[in-house]
Protein backbone atom coordinates (compact mmCIF):
# COMPACT_ATOMS: atom_id res chain seq x y z
CA UNK A 1 0.00 0.00 0.00
CA UNK A 2 2.53 2.27 1.38
CA UNK A 3 4.86 1.28 -1.53
CA UNK A 4 2.27 1.81 -4.27
CA UNK A 5 1.77 5.08 -3.31
CA UNK A 6 5.44 6.15 -3.42
CA UNK A 7 5.79 4.43 -6.81
CA UNK A 8 2.35 6.93 -7.89
CA UNK A 9 4.09 9.81 -6.67
CA UNK A 10 7.12 9.31 -8.51
CA UNK A 11 5.72 8.52 -11.81
CA UNK A 12 3.43 11.19 -11.19
CA UNK A 13 7.04 13.63 -10.47
CA UNK A 14 8.60 11.70 -13.71
CA UNK A 15 5.44 12.77 -15.95
CA UNK A 16 5.58 16.32 -14.81
CA UNK A 17 8.63 16.57 -16.11
CA UNK A 18 7.74 14.98 -19.50
CA UNK A 19 4.97 16.82 -20.08
CA UNK A 20 7.34 20.20 -19.29
CA UNK A 21 9.37 18.94 -22.01
CA UNK A 22 7.24 18.04 -24.34
CA UNK A 23 5.36 21.47 -24.48
CA UNK A 24 8.46 23.78 -24.59
CA UNK A 25 9.49 21.57 -27.74
CA UNK A 26 5.60 22.03 -29.40
CA UNK A 27 5.92 25.78 -28.53
CA UNK A 28 8.99 26.58 -29.72
CA UNK A 29 8.02 24.36 -32.89
CA UNK A 30 4.66 26.31 -33.46
CA UNK A 31 6.58 29.64 -33.02
CA UNK A 32 9.09 28.41 -36.11
CA UNK A 33 6.13 27.45 -38.19
CA UNK A 34 4.78 30.78 -37.60
CA UNK A 35 1.52 29.26 -36.12
CA UNK A 36 2.10 30.73 -32.39
CA UNK A 37 3.54 33.81 -31.54
CA UNK A 38 3.61 35.83 -27.88
CA UNK A 39 4.26 39.44 -28.98
CA UNK A 40 7.35 41.26 -27.49
CA UNK A 41 9.31 37.66 -26.69
CA UNK A 42 11.08 36.38 -29.36
CA UNK A 43 10.60 32.96 -28.45
CA UNK A 44 12.05 31.63 -31.71
CA UNK A 45 15.62 32.49 -30.46
CA UNK A 46 15.06 29.90 -27.75
CA UNK A 47 16.68 26.74 -28.24
CA UNK A 48 14.08 23.59 -27.83
CA UNK A 49 14.74 20.65 -25.83
CA UNK A 50 15.76 18.85 -28.31
CA UNK A 51 18.63 21.65 -29.26
CA UNK A 52 19.56 21.76 -25.67
CA UNK A 53 20.35 17.86 -24.75
CA UNK A 54 22.78 18.37 -28.25
CA UNK A 55 24.48 21.18 -26.50
CA UNK A 56 24.80 19.57 -23.30
CA UNK A 57 26.06 15.92 -24.73
CA UNK A 58 28.78 18.82 -27.32
CA UNK A 59 29.85 20.61 -24.27
CA UNK A 60 30.63 16.94 -22.44
CA UNK A 61 32.16 15.33 -24.74
CA UNK A 62 34.84 17.68 -26.56
CA UNK A 63 36.57 21.10 -25.96
CA UNK A 64 34.74 22.98 -28.60
CA UNK A 65 35.06 26.23 -27.10
CA UNK A 66 37.47 28.42 -29.26
CA UNK A 67 40.48 30.54 -27.94
CA UNK A 68 37.76 32.15 -25.18
CA UNK A 69 36.78 29.18 -23.76
CA UNK A 70 38.92 26.45 -23.68
CA UNK A 71 37.22 24.39 -20.72
CA UNK A 72 34.43 21.62 -20.77
CA UNK A 73 31.67 21.47 -18.84
CA UNK A 74 32.84 19.42 -16.26
CA UNK A 75 36.22 22.22 -15.56
CA UNK A 76 33.10 24.60 -15.41
CA UNK A 77 31.22 22.49 -13.20
CA UNK A 78 34.35 21.46 -10.81
CA UNK A 79 35.61 25.17 -10.90
CA UNK A 80 31.94 26.14 -9.64
CA UNK A 81 31.36 22.95 -6.96
CA UNK A 82 35.41 23.60 -5.36
CA UNK A 83 34.83 27.36 -5.39
CA UNK A 84 31.36 26.65 -2.79
CA UNK A 85 32.65 24.07 -0.98
CA UNK A 86 35.93 26.32 -0.08
CA UNK A 87 33.84 29.00 1.11
CA UNK A 88 30.83 26.24 2.64
CA UNK A 89 33.99 24.98 4.51
CA UNK A 90 34.83 28.83 6.36
CA UNK A 91 31.59 30.01 6.02
CA UNK A 92 30.94 26.40 8.41
CA UNK A 93 34.22 26.99 10.37
CA UNK A 94 33.48 30.31 11.31
CA UNK A 95 29.62 30.22 11.46
CA UNK A 96 28.63 27.26 13.83
CA UNK A 97 31.42 28.33 16.83
CA UNK A 98 29.60 32.19 16.22
CA UNK A 99 26.39 30.57 16.51
CA UNK A 100 26.81 28.63 19.20
CA UNK A 101 28.57 31.53 20.99
CA UNK A 102 25.72 33.72 20.17
CA UNK A 103 22.60 30.99 20.99
CA UNK A 104 24.29 29.99 24.49
CA UNK A 105 25.31 33.38 25.91
CA UNK A 106 23.37 36.42 26.15
CA UNK A 107 26.84 38.57 25.89
CA UNK A 108 28.06 37.22 23.02
CA UNK A 109 24.44 37.51 21.62
CA UNK A 110 24.77 41.16 22.25
CA UNK A 111 27.94 41.92 20.97
CA UNK A 112 27.05 40.21 17.87
CA UNK A 113 23.34 40.05 17.12
CA UNK A 114 23.90 43.90 15.66
CA UNK A 115 26.45 43.22 13.04
CA UNK A 116 24.59 39.95 12.63
CA UNK A 117 21.17 41.70 11.92
CA UNK A 118 22.51 44.17 9.35
CA UNK A 119 25.00 41.96 7.52
CA UNK A 120 22.86 39.28 6.67
CA UNK A 121 20.31 41.57 5.23
CA UNK A 122 22.78 42.63 2.09
CA UNK A 123 22.82 40.39 -0.52
CA UNK A 124 25.99 38.11 -1.24
CA UNK A 125 25.33 39.83 -4.49
CA UNK A 126 25.92 42.91 -3.07
CA UNK A 127 29.43 42.09 -1.82
CA UNK A 128 30.42 41.52 -5.73
CA UNK A 129 31.90 44.79 -6.32
CA UNK A 130 33.77 45.43 -3.05
CA UNK A 131 35.01 41.57 -3.30
CA UNK A 132 36.88 42.57 -6.81
CA UNK A 133 38.05 45.34 -4.87
CA UNK A 134 39.79 43.73 -1.99
CA UNK A 135 40.57 40.48 -3.32
CA UNK A 136 43.25 39.71 -5.82
CA UNK A 137 41.89 36.17 -6.37
CA UNK A 138 39.18 34.36 -4.61
CA UNK A 139 36.35 37.17 -4.60
CA UNK A 140 33.69 34.40 -5.75
CA UNK A 141 34.96 32.37 -2.71
CA UNK A 142 34.37 34.94 -0.34
CA UNK A 143 30.74 35.71 -2.18
CA UNK A 144 29.53 31.99 -1.58
CA UNK A 145 31.44 32.61 1.99
CA UNK A 146 28.56 35.39 2.41
CA UNK A 147 26.11 33.37 1.41
CA UNK A 148 26.56 30.35 3.41
CA UNK A 149 27.84 31.83 6.54
CA UNK A 150 24.09 33.36 7.55
CA UNK A 151 21.73 30.90 7.37
CA UNK A 152 24.67 28.31 9.29
CA UNK A 153 24.49 31.21 12.15
CA UNK A 154 20.84 31.52 12.25
CA UNK A 155 20.13 27.83 12.15
CA UNK A 156 22.78 27.12 14.84
CA UNK A 157 21.67 29.83 17.43
CA UNK A 158 18.25 28.52 17.04
CA UNK A 159 19.28 25.31 17.25
CA UNK A 160 21.32 25.91 20.09
CA UNK A 161 18.26 27.90 21.85
CA UNK A 162 15.97 25.17 21.42
CA UNK A 163 17.58 22.86 23.77
CA UNK A 164 15.19 21.14 26.23
CA UNK A 165 15.47 22.31 29.37
CA UNK A 166 15.08 19.09 31.51
CA UNK A 167 17.62 17.65 29.11
CA UNK A 168 20.08 20.36 30.20
CA UNK A 169 18.62 19.67 34.28
CA UNK A 170 19.11 16.29 33.53
CA UNK A 171 22.99 16.88 32.69
CA UNK A 172 23.35 19.40 35.53
CA UNK A 173 22.03 17.06 38.11
CA UNK A 174 24.30 14.27 37.00
CA UNK A 175 27.23 16.73 37.50
CA UNK A 176 28.15 18.23 34.36
CA UNK A 177 30.50 21.02 34.11
CA UNK A 178 29.54 24.23 31.50
CA UNK A 179 31.88 22.89 28.92
CA UNK A 180 30.43 19.49 29.28
CA UNK A 181 26.88 20.93 28.75
CA UNK A 182 27.49 22.63 25.45
CA UNK A 183 29.69 20.31 24.15
CA UNK A 184 27.68 17.02 25.04
CA UNK A 185 24.18 18.20 25.49
CA UNK A 186 23.37 21.63 23.29
CA UNK A 187 25.91 20.83 20.52
CA UNK A 188 24.85 17.07 19.44
CA UNK A 189 21.12 18.79 20.25
CA UNK A 190 21.62 21.82 17.82
CA UNK A 191 23.67 19.38 15.15
CA UNK A 192 20.31 19.02 13.11
CA UNK A 193 19.61 22.91 12.98
CA UNK A 194 23.09 22.96 11.88
CA UNK A 195 22.84 20.62 9.33
CA UNK A 196 19.85 22.39 7.80
CA UNK A 197 21.26 25.50 8.17
CA UNK A 198 24.34 23.92 5.83
CA UNK A 199 21.59 23.00 3.11
CA UNK A 200 20.37 25.98 3.31
CA UNK A 201 23.37 27.81 3.09
CA UNK A 202 24.60 26.17 0.60
CA UNK A 203 22.09 26.49 -1.59
CA UNK A 204 22.10 30.38 -1.32
CA UNK A 205 25.96 29.96 -1.99
CA UNK A 206 24.99 28.11 -5.06
CA UNK A 207 22.68 30.65 -6.59
CA UNK A 208 25.67 33.54 -5.19
CA UNK A 209 28.44 31.91 -7.22
CA UNK A 210 26.90 32.03 -10.28
CA UNK A 211 26.19 35.32 -10.01
CA UNK A 212 29.77 36.21 -8.50
CA UNK A 213 31.25 34.62 -11.49
CA UNK A 214 29.40 36.33 -14.07
CA UNK A 215 30.29 39.27 -12.43
CA UNK A 216 33.92 38.99 -11.89
CA UNK A 217 34.58 36.58 -14.72
CA UNK A 218 36.84 34.23 -13.31
CA UNK A 219 38.11 32.44 -16.57
CA UNK A 220 36.03 28.48 -15.38
CA UNK A 221 32.75 28.14 -14.04
CA UNK A 222 29.38 27.49 -14.63
CA UNK A 223 28.26 31.53 -14.13
CA UNK A 224 30.82 32.56 -17.08
CA UNK A 225 30.33 29.41 -18.90
CA UNK A 226 26.13 30.46 -19.50
CA UNK A 227 27.32 34.32 -19.62
CA UNK A 228 29.86 33.81 -22.49
CA UNK A 229 27.43 31.14 -24.07
CA UNK A 230 24.93 33.98 -24.14
CA UNK A 231 27.92 36.78 -25.37
CA UNK A 232 28.61 34.24 -28.09
CA UNK A 233 25.03 33.55 -29.31
CA UNK A 234 25.17 30.37 -28.47
CA UNK A 235 21.74 30.12 -26.58
CA UNK A 236 21.68 26.04 -26.26
CA UNK A 237 24.86 25.78 -24.20
CA UNK A 238 23.50 28.64 -22.30
CA UNK A 239 20.25 27.06 -21.41
CA UNK A 240 22.19 23.39 -20.94
CA UNK A 241 24.48 24.99 -18.34
CA UNK A 242 21.27 26.33 -16.66
CA UNK A 243 20.10 22.96 -16.49
CA UNK A 244 23.04 21.46 -15.21
CA UNK A 245 22.86 24.49 -12.08
CA UNK A 246 19.73 23.59 -11.36
CA UNK A 247 20.71 19.88 -11.04
CA UNK A 248 23.44 20.11 -9.35
CA UNK A 249 21.93 22.56 -6.72
CA UNK A 250 19.08 19.92 -6.85
CA UNK A 251 21.85 17.19 -5.72
CA UNK A 252 23.70 19.05 -3.35
CA UNK A 253 20.43 19.43 -1.32
CA UNK A 254 19.31 15.71 -1.19
CA UNK A 255 23.12 14.76 -0.52
CA UNK A 256 23.24 16.66 2.97
CA UNK A 257 19.62 15.36 3.30
CA UNK A 258 20.60 11.63 2.98
CA UNK A 259 24.08 12.46 5.21
CA UNK A 260 21.97 13.95 7.33
CA UNK A 261 19.45 11.05 7.84
CA UNK A 262 22.35 8.73 8.06
CA UNK A 263 24.58 10.42 10.88
CA UNK A 264 21.67 11.54 13.17
CA UNK A 265 20.48 7.90 13.37
CA UNK A 266 18.80 8.57 16.57
CA UNK A 267 16.51 11.38 15.46
CA UNK A 268 12.14 10.83 15.48
CA UNK B 1 24.46 8.88 54.13
CA UNK B 2 21.38 10.48 52.54
CA UNK B 3 19.35 11.76 54.77
CA UNK B 4 17.36 15.14 53.30
CA UNK B 5 15.99 18.19 55.73
CA UNK B 6 13.11 20.85 54.52
CA UNK B 7 13.27 23.19 57.31
CA UNK B 8 10.63 25.88 56.75
CA UNK B 9 11.31 25.99 53.24
CA UNK B 10 9.42 28.73 51.26
CA UNK B 11 9.48 29.49 47.62
CA UNK B 12 8.00 32.15 45.49
CA UNK B 13 7.86 32.45 41.46
CA UNK B 14 7.34 36.66 41.18
CA UNK B 15 4.59 37.07 43.12
CA UNK B 16 2.98 33.69 42.90
CA UNK B 17 3.64 31.39 46.78
CA UNK B 18 4.43 28.31 45.29
CA UNK B 19 5.58 26.54 48.40
CA UNK B 20 5.25 28.09 52.39
CA UNK B 21 7.08 26.56 55.59
CA UNK B 22 7.38 23.46 54.00
CA UNK B 23 8.89 21.10 56.63
CA UNK B 24 9.71 17.45 56.43
CA UNK B 25 12.44 15.03 56.27
CA UNK B 26 13.26 12.20 54.29
CA UNK B 27 15.45 9.81 56.61
CA UNK B 28 18.34 7.92 55.47
CA UNK B 29 17.37 5.12 53.39
CA UNK B 30 13.94 5.55 53.84
CA UNK B 31 11.21 6.30 50.28
CA UNK B 32 8.99 9.08 50.82
CA UNK B 33 6.30 10.09 48.63
CA UNK B 34 5.07 13.15 48.14
CA UNK B 35 1.32 13.56 47.08
CA UNK B 36 -0.87 16.28 46.71
CA UNK B 37 -3.43 17.66 43.92
CA UNK B 38 -1.59 19.63 40.82
CA UNK B 39 -0.04 22.69 41.05
CA UNK B 40 0.59 22.08 44.68
CA UNK B 41 4.32 22.25 44.30
CA UNK B 42 5.28 18.83 44.30
CA UNK B 43 8.22 18.93 41.65
CA UNK B 44 9.34 22.20 43.11
CA UNK B 45 10.55 20.60 46.13
CA UNK B 46 12.04 18.08 44.26
CA UNK B 47 13.96 21.08 42.13
CA UNK B 48 14.66 22.54 45.24
CA UNK B 49 16.34 19.23 46.35
CA UNK B 50 17.91 19.12 43.22
CA UNK B 51 19.34 22.65 43.78
CA UNK B 52 17.98 23.59 40.36
CA UNK B 53 15.99 25.98 42.27
CA UNK B 54 16.90 28.32 45.22
CA UNK B 55 14.43 28.64 47.85
CA UNK B 56 13.52 32.79 48.94
CA UNK B 57 13.02 31.35 52.77
CA UNK B 58 14.26 28.43 54.72
CA UNK B 59 16.94 25.95 53.82
CA UNK B 60 17.71 22.56 52.99
CA UNK B 61 19.86 19.91 54.11
CA UNK B 62 21.80 16.64 52.51
CA UNK B 63 23.54 15.04 55.34
CA UNK B 64 23.92 18.09 56.97
CA UNK B 65 25.16 20.05 54.06
CA UNK B 66 23.15 23.45 53.14
CA UNK B 67 21.91 22.77 49.24
CA UNK B 68 23.14 25.70 47.42
CA UNK B 69 23.62 25.54 43.54
CA UNK B 70 23.24 22.10 41.45
CA UNK B 71 23.04 19.44 44.02
CA UNK B 72 25.14 16.67 42.40
CA UNK B 73 25.28 14.40 45.07
CA UNK B 74 21.00 13.43 44.00
CA UNK B 75 19.94 11.72 40.81
CA UNK B 76 16.76 13.52 39.00
CA UNK B 77 14.32 11.23 37.31
CA UNK B 78 11.88 12.81 35.47
CA UNK B 79 8.08 12.03 34.03
CA UNK B 80 9.03 12.38 30.27
CA UNK B 81 12.50 10.51 30.86
CA UNK B 82 14.76 13.35 29.45
CA UNK B 83 17.12 10.67 28.05
CA UNK B 84 19.70 12.38 25.66
CA UNK B 85 18.45 11.10 22.42
CA UNK B 86 21.69 11.02 20.96
CA UNK B 87 23.05 8.43 23.09
CA UNK B 88 22.53 5.11 23.18
CA UNK B 89 21.47 3.18 26.09
CA UNK B 90 24.82 2.46 27.54
CA UNK B 91 26.28 6.01 26.68
CA UNK B 92 22.96 7.78 28.60
CA UNK B 93 23.61 5.52 31.89
CA UNK B 94 27.58 6.71 31.36
CA UNK B 95 27.14 10.62 31.24
CA UNK B 96 27.25 11.03 35.09
CA UNK B 97 30.40 8.87 35.39
CA UNK B 98 32.31 10.66 32.45
CA UNK B 99 31.15 13.89 33.85
CA UNK B 100 33.04 12.76 37.55
CA UNK B 101 36.23 12.20 34.75
CA UNK B 102 35.97 8.35 35.31
CA UNK B 103 38.21 6.38 33.02
CA UNK B 104 36.23 4.56 30.08
CA UNK B 105 36.96 1.15 31.65
CA UNK B 106 35.49 2.46 34.70
CA UNK B 107 32.40 3.85 32.96
CA UNK B 108 32.30 0.30 31.10
CA UNK B 109 31.88 -1.80 34.43
CA UNK B 110 29.65 1.04 35.96
CA UNK B 111 26.81 1.22 33.02
CA UNK B 112 27.41 -2.64 32.99
CA UNK B 113 26.24 -2.92 36.53
CA UNK B 114 23.34 -0.77 35.78
CA UNK B 115 21.93 -2.72 32.76
CA UNK B 116 21.91 -5.74 35.00
CA UNK B 117 20.69 -4.17 37.18
CA UNK B 118 17.36 -3.01 35.63
CA UNK B 119 17.06 -5.93 33.18
CA UNK B 120 18.12 -3.96 29.71
CA UNK B 121 20.74 -6.74 29.05
CA UNK B 122 20.96 -6.79 24.31
CA UNK B 123 19.53 -2.70 24.55
CA UNK B 124 22.63 -1.70 25.50
CA UNK B 125 23.60 -0.37 21.39
CA UNK B 126 19.55 1.20 21.29
CA UNK B 127 18.72 4.68 20.87
CA UNK B 128 15.64 6.06 23.10
CA UNK B 129 13.30 6.06 20.12
CA UNK B 130 13.42 2.65 19.52
CA UNK B 131 12.78 1.94 23.28
CA UNK B 132 9.07 1.60 25.05
CA UNK B 133 8.50 3.86 28.11
CA UNK B 134 8.74 1.13 30.59
CA UNK B 135 12.05 1.01 28.67
CA UNK B 136 13.09 4.30 28.58
CA UNK B 137 12.30 4.36 32.35
CA UNK B 138 14.91 1.54 33.51
CA UNK B 139 17.50 3.71 31.22
CA UNK B 140 16.09 6.58 33.31
CA UNK B 141 16.40 5.07 36.73
CA UNK B 142 19.41 3.29 35.63
CA UNK B 143 21.18 6.83 34.83
CA UNK B 144 20.86 8.05 37.67
CA UNK B 145 21.55 5.29 39.88
CA UNK B 146 25.35 5.33 38.12
CA UNK B 147 25.91 8.75 39.62
CA UNK B 148 26.53 7.18 43.00
CA UNK B 149 23.74 9.79 44.44
CA UNK B 150 22.65 9.74 48.60
CA UNK B 151 19.65 10.85 47.17
CA UNK B 152 16.78 9.75 44.58
CA UNK B 153 14.38 12.47 43.19
CA UNK B 154 11.82 11.20 41.19
CA UNK B 155 9.15 13.62 39.50
CA UNK B 156 6.15 11.19 38.48
CA UNK B 157 8.55 8.68 36.83
CA UNK B 158 5.62 6.14 35.82
CA UNK B 159 2.92 8.86 35.09
CA UNK B 160 3.31 8.16 31.70
CA UNK B 161 2.88 4.37 31.52
CA UNK B 162 -0.11 2.34 31.28
CA UNK B 163 -1.24 0.95 34.51
CA UNK B 164 0.69 -2.78 34.02
CA UNK B 165 3.54 -1.43 32.72
CA UNK B 166 3.26 1.09 35.90
CA UNK B 167 2.57 -1.68 38.50
CA UNK B 168 5.63 -3.89 36.92
CA UNK B 169 7.78 -0.61 36.87
CA UNK B 170 6.43 -0.07 41.08
CA UNK B 171 7.78 -3.64 41.85
CA UNK B 172 11.48 -3.34 40.07
CA UNK B 173 11.79 0.40 41.66
CA UNK B 174 11.28 -1.70 44.92
CA UNK B 175 13.78 -4.40 43.80
CA UNK B 176 16.28 -2.11 42.84
CA UNK B 177 15.74 -0.05 45.64
CA UNK B 178 16.33 -2.85 48.20
CA UNK B 179 19.59 -3.39 46.51
CA UNK B 180 21.64 -0.40 46.26
CA UNK B 181 19.27 1.07 49.71
CA UNK B 182 19.47 4.88 49.11
CA UNK B 183 16.94 7.57 50.21
CA UNK B 184 14.12 8.22 47.73
CA UNK B 185 11.99 10.90 47.56
CA UNK B 186 8.88 10.35 44.71
CA UNK B 187 6.32 12.61 43.52
CA UNK B 188 3.19 11.13 42.31
CA UNK B 189 -0.58 12.15 42.41
CA UNK B 190 -1.63 8.10 42.61
CA UNK B 191 -2.66 6.84 46.34
CA UNK B 192 -2.05 3.38 45.28
CA UNK B 193 1.43 4.35 43.97
CA UNK B 194 2.05 5.85 46.92
CA UNK B 195 0.73 3.85 49.65
CA UNK B 196 2.51 0.55 47.85
CA UNK B 197 6.05 2.53 47.69
CA UNK B 198 6.47 4.94 50.71
CA UNK B 199 7.69 4.21 54.06
CA UNK B 200 6.54 7.18 54.56
CA UNK B 201 3.22 9.52 52.69
CA UNK B 202 3.76 13.01 52.83
CA UNK B 203 0.27 14.80 52.03
CA UNK B 204 0.51 18.26 50.53
CA UNK B 205 -2.12 21.29 50.06
CA UNK B 206 -2.45 23.75 47.49
CA UNK B 207 -2.04 27.49 47.11
CA UNK B 208 0.18 27.95 48.80
CA UNK B 209 1.88 24.37 49.02
CA UNK B 210 1.80 23.19 52.30
CA UNK B 211 2.43 20.02 54.12
CA UNK B 212 -1.17 18.86 55.23
CA UNK B 213 -0.65 15.50 57.01
CA UNK B 214 2.14 12.83 57.58
CA UNK B 215 1.40 8.84 57.35
CA UNK B 216 3.52 6.08 58.09
CA UNK B 217 3.11 3.20 56.06
CA UNK B 218 4.26 0.71 58.44
CA UNK B 219 3.36 -2.25 56.23
CA UNK B 220 6.04 -5.00 55.81
CA UNK B 221 7.55 -5.71 51.99
CA UNK B 222 6.77 -7.17 49.82
CA UNK B 223 3.57 -5.46 49.70
CA UNK B 224 0.49 -6.60 49.25
CA UNK B 225 -1.79 -4.12 46.95
CA UNK B 226 -5.14 -5.19 48.04
CA UNK B 227 -4.24 -6.32 51.81
CA UNK B 228 -6.85 -5.26 54.78
CA UNK B 229 -3.73 -3.03 56.18
CA UNK B 230 -3.31 -1.04 52.67
CA UNK B 231 -6.62 -0.74 52.11
CA UNK B 232 -7.01 1.15 55.52
CA UNK B 233 -4.22 3.56 55.35
CA UNK B 234 -5.14 4.31 51.71
CA UNK B 235 -8.22 5.27 53.37
CA UNK B 236 -7.14 7.43 55.11
CA UNK B 237 -4.38 9.38 52.51
CA UNK B 238 -7.85 9.44 50.35
CA UNK B 239 -9.88 11.21 52.87
CA UNK B 240 -6.87 13.84 53.83
CA UNK B 241 -6.21 14.39 50.09
CA UNK B 242 -9.73 14.42 49.09
CA UNK B 243 -10.51 17.38 50.93
CA UNK B 244 -7.58 19.07 49.73
CA UNK B 245 -8.63 18.85 46.20
CA UNK B 246 -12.07 20.08 46.77
CA UNK B 247 -10.76 22.76 48.52
CA UNK B 248 -8.19 23.42 45.64
CA UNK B 249 -11.05 23.03 43.17
CA UNK B 250 -12.91 25.58 45.09
CA UNK B 251 -10.55 28.19 44.98
CA UNK B 252 -10.18 27.93 40.90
Amino acid sequence: MKIDTRKKELLINLLSLVVFVVLWQAVLILTREGIFNIPFIRLRDIPTPVETWHALLGSMFTHIYGPALTYGIYDHVFASLERVIEGGIIAFIIGVPVGIGVGYSKLIGNIFNPIIEIVRNMPPMAWIPIAIFIFVSGGSIFIVFIGVVFPIILNTIQGVRSTDERLLDAARTLGASELMIVTKVIIPSAFPSIMTGLRIGLGVGWMAIVAAEMVIRSPVGLGYFIWNMGDLGRYAEMIAGMIVIGVIGYMMNISILLLQRRFIKWAD
Amino acid sequence: MGRLILDSVTKKFNSFLALENVSFEVADGEFVCLLGPSGCGKTTILRLAAGLEAPIGGNLFLDGKKIEGVNKECGFVFQEYALFPWRTVKENIEFGPQAKGLHKNECDRISKHYIDLVGLNGFENHYPKELSGGMKQRVGIARAYANSPKLLLMDEPFGALDAQTRNLMQGELLRIWEKEHISVLFVTHSVDEAVFLGDKVVVMSARPGKIKEIFDVNLPRPRIRTSLEANIIRDKVLKSLGMEIKLAMKEK
